[in-house]
């Protein structure tokens, strides 16, 4: 893997060292940008490393939206093959417990087929046999390719590539405000937590990848990015009890997804609103609510160990503007252009979006700073494979 | 909510911090550390990243033992006890209870695979496309192991042996170039049998018995070799 040489002397400053941070910094080296990402902690230490690790085949969101679900189905084809590592590939069943849910399989198929995704229907009998743990109550199911990411290991994938290519990558940097000139930003404060000393970066542009804490980033450039943090409670038991990624054919809800992964079983999750995106105390009835849910699908679970309970925040997009004008529109996440919205000049960021498709998040943020700087660098993460996690610390320790 | 006193190494000081923190039966150090960081010190270092032992990046020394700050609950510390908390030892300090852990992956040999097949229901049917259900290895790479280990001498360590004995399960034709790096000076000859590397294990790999499983081989190769060089 090569960078496509200097195209650029532009230096571009990634906050947050996320998925989505992760891809966004190896698309930006990859196209011949010089950039440096900054994490306030570990990297991956904010919702990415807490999700379920559902590789998300489209088929949870297709129903209400194509567009996404064709967009996922994508992802999982390109991140089977530029990170297999990163991903227990088996697949997910959408299971008809109820009668409810067994009418449900034809609007969903349909979605399903004009999304792309593949599906398989499968009797009573012989998902059982796939799946003996299952609820035997249940009158069959739809098999689509879902699968289990390891949620630490596919960004360090992004991370490995982005190091490679020269990026240079700082956690345990936090970054407490902005550097104007006039209405531009010019450059970032940040905290290097390892020396406890506050040094200025000069950039030309900042990609504020803060997840949860976007607004609050935003909120720093006098910018109101209206976001609400919406925690959901993960539950995980000790024991594997299933291959495949068990769901509920149904419109998406709580306590629907569970997901196997090394020997756990996963269940989530809920949602709540809070004002701080740091406040991930998990509610007892949320305990409860997702051990019932999962005995539900799956009986033998009520017999396995609680292993723990947490959460993590979603970014939920509040008040969704009307202006589309400087706005790169997925349905699943915007980059938005504050130089066009805000008339703050220097920073984009980034709403929405899932761990399954950090890399096409990626893709979209860069092709928007490529049109800022006249750089016409196509974009090449699809088709390169990632170097594998471990190559990450091959050089050497981070300072 | 109950409170509980714990203490907190911190670099900078060369000495350790106090705090109260509010718990509960679920409550892990992971989350008293995320409440210090919240509500009293926003510099605080350590690592996390899934809290819930699959990413293997909060290991921490508590009240000496190696653990995975994450998994492991106040409440089974007596109350009586005091809670103290520190950085995992033999790793590269980065402050407080932070560490680069490059020097530990760094031991692993670079076509190590971290897939294997699936132990449930291998009976059932798979996908057509398929040839079986597929799962993460269990070592989640936390060093706990290497950390626990008595054996002072430059070495590979526990972890990656481990992981060499797996490529030999899953891959048994391979199994001589894996013995050849399992044999290196740096390799299997160093252990001496401690375990501590099995016990502090989260995920139930047994390096130990890894460690000593490769050693059989080699000397089973080596027999097996001496006995090919002299003629009947
Ligand atoms: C309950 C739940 C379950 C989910 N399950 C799935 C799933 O199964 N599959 C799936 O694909 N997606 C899932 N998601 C979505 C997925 O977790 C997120 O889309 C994804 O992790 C977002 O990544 P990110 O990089 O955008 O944000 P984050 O991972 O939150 O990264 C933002 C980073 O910015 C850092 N930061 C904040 N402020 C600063 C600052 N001032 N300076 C420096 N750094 C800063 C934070 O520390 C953090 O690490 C789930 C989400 C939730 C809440
Ligand atoms: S063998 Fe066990 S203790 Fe050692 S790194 Fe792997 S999971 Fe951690
Ligand atoms: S935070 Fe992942 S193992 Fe503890």
């Amino acid at each position: 893997m090569q960078p496509m040489g200097n195209v650029s002397d532009t230096h571009v400053v990634v906050v947050g060292g996320g998925g989505t941070g992760a891809a966004i910094l190896y698309d930006l080296v990859q196209r011949g940008f010089k950039a440096t990402l900054f994490e306030r902690g570990e990297l991956t230490c904010g919702s990415t490393g807490r999700h379920h690790g559902l590789l998300h085949s489209g088929a949870r969101y297709v129903v209400k939206d194509r567009a996404v679900g064709r967009e996922c189905m994508n992802e999982v084809r390109i991140l089977k093959r530029i990170a297999p590592e990163a991903i227990e590939a088996n697949r997910g069943v959408f299971v008809a417990f109820t009668e409810e849910e067994e009418a449900y399989r034809e609007t969903f198929e349909e979605a399903c087929a004009e999304a792309d995704i593949p599906t398989q229907w499968l009797n009573a009998d012989e998902l059982l046999a796939m799946e003996p743990r299952l609820n035997p109550t249940l009158r069959g199911g739809v098999m689509v390719p879902d699968g289990t990411l390891d949620a630490y290991r596919l960004p360090m994938h992004f991370f490995a590539g982005a190091r490679q290519l020269g990026a240079v990558i700082r956690n345990f940097a936090r970054v407490e405000s902005f550097v104007f000139e006039g209405r531009r930003i010019a450059g970032v404060t940040v905290r290097d937590l390892r020396t406890g000393t506050d040094e200025t970066v000069a950039c030309d542009l900042v990609i504020n990848a803060t997840g949860g804490w976007a607004g609050k980033l935003a909120a720093m450039a006098d910018i109101d990015l209206p976001i609400t943090p919406a925690p959901g409670t993960m539950l995980a038991h000790q024991g594997r009890l299933v291959n495949n990624i068990i769901e509920r054919l149904r419109p998406a809800s709580d306590g629907d997804i569970l997901v196997p992964q090394r020997g756990l079983s996963i269940i989530g999750s809920t949602q709540w609103q809070s004002d701080d995106p740091d406040d991930c105390t998990v509610p007892d009835k949320d305990v409860d609510f997702l051990t019932r849910a999962a005995i539900d699908m799956v009986p033998d679970f009520k017999d396995t160990k609680y292993h723990k309970a947490w959460a993590a925040v979603r970014p939920l997009a509040g008040a969704s503007s009307t202006e589309e004008e400087g706005r790169e529109l997925s349905r699943d996440f915007d980059v938005r252009n504050h130089g066009t919205l805000d008339g703050v000049e220097g920073m984009l960021s980034l709403t929405g979006g899932k761990a399954t498709t950090l890399r096409i998040m990626g893709e979209k943020t860069v092709d928007v700073v490529c049109g800022m700087f006249d750089v016409e660098v196509p974009c090449r993460t699809a088709d390169e494979p990632l170097p594998n996690y471990r190559q990450f610390f091959r050089h050497g320790v981070l300072v | 909510m109950k409170e509980r006193t714990v203490t907190v190494y911190r670099t900078a000081k060369k000495t350790v911090d106090e705090f109260t923190v509010p718990y509960n039966e679920r409550t892990t150090i992971l989350d008293a550390l995320e409440y210090i960081r919240l509500q009293k010190d926003p510099d605080l270092m350590y690592r996390q990243s899934c809290h819930h032992g699959s990413c293997g990046t909060c290991g921490m020394a508590v009240n000496g033992e190696f653990v995975l700050s994450c998994i492991k609950r106040l409440a089974d510390i007596p109350e009586d006890q005091a809670v103290r908390i520190e950085p995992l030892p033999t790793m590269h300090q980065i402050g407080d209870l932070a560490f680069d852990p490059a020097e530990f992956f760094n031991e692993f040999p670079d076509d190590i695979e971290y897939k294997r097949v699936s132990e449930v229901n291998t009976d059932a049917p798979v996908p057509r496309d398929m040839e079986h259900y597929e799962r993460f290895e269990s070592c989640i790479e936390c060093g706990l192991c290497v950390t626990s280990c008595p054996v002072t001498e430059d070495w590979m360590g526990p972890a990656a042996l481990a992981s060499i004995h797996r490529m030999i399960e899953k891959n048994p034709d391979d199994a001589d170039t894996w013995l050849d790096r399992a044999a290196d000076k740096r390799g299997v000859e160093r252990c001496t049998k401690d375990f501590s590397c099995s016990r502090v294990c989260p995920t139930g790999v047994a390096p130990g018995k890894r460690i000593t499983l490769l050693g059989s081989m080699i000397k089973k190769r080596e027999k097996a070799r001496a006995s090919e060089e002299k003629p009947e």
